[in-house]
């Protein structure tokens, strides 16, 4: 019956794939999750929540505005509505998003999908690198950003169990099944430490940048480098407590995000640290603010923007240098 | 007796006809109660429009033009359309109206004091600090207001979500309706076309736009500044039933009208589009849109436009001319309530 071709569940790493897997199984147990598509469903993965519950996704067509408007509308009535579509168009919807969602505090959880660099070669007005900037400081709203498929789905969960407007950013790559350990929870509002071996650098990652943390840590521990890695799924609320903590701690930081470096997680750091009165060199990985992105293969966009693990540890040896100066 | 009139003891002027807000019952004009319907709704938009004039001149804030051509349709979806329960505003089986022209709020605001959400007097602090009624609705402070808004061309979408929410509860809220009032400027923004085109698209015959076509925006007249005829047509194109008004301000023609549409359930949404006049029964308003914004900035205008009010509407219905001459000078501008060391000054609208 369905139209598009469904991946199935353990052939497939990509995270859009499995968050269409994880609405799914939510909405078998939560009655009232509805979904909404526009018009992007087999990109996003909804398609896969599509054929499971054909009766609960409501097509808006290519009309970003009212995906959201819709959404508030539902949600007034007792459902909770995943409006989904890439994220880039959040640019589109924006308004509604303040105002008719966010200022009346309404039930709405948005999925972005094609968050940052990764749109499968579409190029500058399908990547969504700038819009934190806007996004966490919406008065109400949640933003999110998982870093594995496991923190992902246990995201939805939080969102459907937290009354409030949510916004979650769902990466296209392949991201890990798990990259922090079975013990660990995601908690709305708090960080998690993923790698403590003591003092020299810390790592500050969000979403899927959490797998190129973890790959610099351990070419950084080769060099007799300490690294510490704090992962910040939870942007708005977010952990001020566990970075000042990191602060402390460690020589320097980094920042890691599929985003911007002003606006996002940077910004964040930046804020919180300044208004603590710590002084901290802090470096950024993540893409220019000045920056139309060209389409191209991941590789090279990674590579033009210095995204990989090799671009943090360079950065971290050059910032180890200039802070133990 | 007359000079102990309190001009906030509006029961004594005006009731609404129904006993229970919870019921819809149809009134046809063969029915023993429809005049005095036809009457109690026309006091009630003339209480609305004089309490408006009051609530924006103490705020020295809003928009006049947008309140006073939507005070007929206010006043018939309250005391006649709209299910609903004031003491429990989020009574689960009520209708819900959505004001998408947000900033016509202070006739909205009148309307849910004159029906008890709550207390009349508290219009004067409309838009002052310390008060629970925005400049644009708050949905969370306000009772009676369902969504926030003020940025137009949003709640329509929200009222199709509303409404289809209400069709996928079953047969049970079948009775439920939507309504949503937009305004005709208001139809330039291209989320009201998105929200028509849905609406048609998923058949949702709980749904009512209504168009207050006031025939004047923020700045112009809407046929120069950027026309939405054949507006009729239009709708009729994105499956939406269109109902014409000869004239918005005819409160026995709209009683009519919702008498009718109560039964045109024909699996597609209805839309009204309301032939009104901005700036109704104030004449230096009435189509100028120098007053879509603005209160008036000083208290005698308002008392003279209060007076002018009762002129029109208020003579001829019995209200006692005592009522706009205690009101007007029941007026105060509300001061703010810092004081500002660095002398800014930003003048009222």
């Amino acid at each position: 019956m369905a139209q598009f071709t469904i991946p199935a569940r353990d052939s497939t790493k990509e995270m859009r794939y499995q968050m269409g897997y994880a609405l799914a199984d939510l909405a078998g147990e939560y009655e009232n999750i509805i979904a909404l598509d526009g018009d992007l469903r087999s990109s996003s993965g909804l398609h896969i929540f599509e054929y499971f519950h054909p009766q609960k996704l409501i097509k808006v067509g290519i009309a970003e505005q009212n995906l959201i408007s819709v959404s508030a509308g539902l949600s007034q009535e007792g459902f909770i509505p995943f409006p989904c579509t890439f994220d880039a168009f959040c640019r589109r919807f924006m308004d509604q998003l303040y105002v008719s969602v966010a200022y009346s505090n309404l039930n709405v959880k948005f999925l972005g999908a094609y968050v940052g660099l990764f749109t499968g070669k579409a190029g500058a007005t399908h990547q969504s690198d700038k819009e934190l900037g806007l996004l966490l400081r919406i008065p109400n709203l949640h933003v999110v950003e998982p870093g594995c498929n496991e923190e992902m789905r246990q995201v939805l969960r939080t969102a459907v169990e937290t009354d409030g407007p949510f916004y979650i950013r769902i990466v296209r790559c392949e991201v890990e099944d798990d990259e922090i350990g079975a013990v660990y929870k995601f908690q709305l509002g708090k960080g998690v430490t993923v790698i403590d071996r003591g003092a020299d650098i810390g790592l500050v990652s969000t979403g899927y940048m959490i797998k190129t943390a973890k790959l610099a840590a351990e070419k950084l521990a080769k060099m007799g480098i300490k690294v510490r890695l704090d992962h910040h799924p939870s942007l708005k609320p977010f952990d001020t407590e566990m970075l000042r903590d990191m602060a402390s701690k460690v020589n320097a930081i980094i920042t890691l995000e599929n985003h911007c470096v002003s606006g996002g997680l940077f910004s964040l750091v930046a804020e919180t640290l300044t208004r603590a009165g710590r002084q901290i060199p802090v470096g950024t990985i993540g893409t220019d603010p000045e920056d139309f992105i060209h389409t191209g293969h991941v590789n090279d966009l990674l590579a033009r923007y210095n995204m990989t693990s090799e671009d943090v540890v360079a950065k971290a040896k050059e910032m180890l240098k200039v802070s133990k100066k | 007796m007359v000079d102990q009139l309190d001009p906030f003891e509006y029961e004594k002027i005006w009731r609404p006809v129904r006993k229970d807000f919870k019921i819809f019952q149809e009134v046809y004009p063969h029915h023993r109660q429809y005049d005095e319907l036809v009457t109690q709704t026309e006091l009630l938009a003339y209480l609305i429009r004089s309490y408006s004039v009051y609530e924006m001149t103490c705020g020295a804030l809003g928009h006049p033009g947008g309140s006073f051509s939507e005070a007929e349709i206010l006043a018939v979806m309250f005391n006649y359309v709209l299910k609903f329960d004031p003491t429990n505003p989020d009574w689960l089986q009520r209708d819900v109206l959505y004001l998408s022209k947000c900033h016509a709020c202070p006739a909205f605001y009148a309307a849910l004091a004159l029906f008890g959400y709550f207390d009349l007097k508290d219009l004067k602090g409309y838009g002052s600090w310390d008060s629970f009624l925005e400049s644009h609705p708050d949905s969370n402070t306000t009772p009676g207001i369902d969504i926030a808004g003020g940025s137009l061309g949003q709640i329509p979408g929200v009222a199709v979500g509303r409404a289809l929410g209400i069709q996928r509860h079953g047969p049970d809220e079948g009775s439920r309706m939507v309504y949503v009032i937009i305004g005709d400027g208001e139809c330039n923004e291209g989320s009201v076309w998105e929200a028509f085109m849905s609406a048609g698209h998923y058949r949702l015959d709980n749904l009512v736009f209504i168009i207050d076509n006031n025939k004047v925006q923020a700045k112009g007249f809407v046929a120069q500044d950027m026309s939405i005829e054949p507006l009729a047509d239009k709708l009729a194109a994105f499956n939406v039933e269109p109902w014409e008004t000869n004239n918005g301000h005819n409160v026995a023609e709209l009683i009519d009208l919702f008498s009718t549409l109560h039964t045109q359930r024909r699996g597609k949404p209805n839309a009204i589009i309301l032939n009104t006049i901005k700036g109704k029964d104030i004449g230096m308003c009435e189509l100028n849109p120098n007053w879509h914004t603005s209160a008036p900035r000083e208290v005698s205008m308002a008392q003279d436009w209060l007076m002018e009010l009762w002129e029109r509407d208020g003579r001829r219905l019995d209200v006692p001319e005592e009522f706009p001459r205690k009101l007007g000078e029941a007026i105060s501008i509300v001061p703010p309530v810092h004081d500002n060391p660095d002398q800014i000054v930003e003048k009222q609208a």
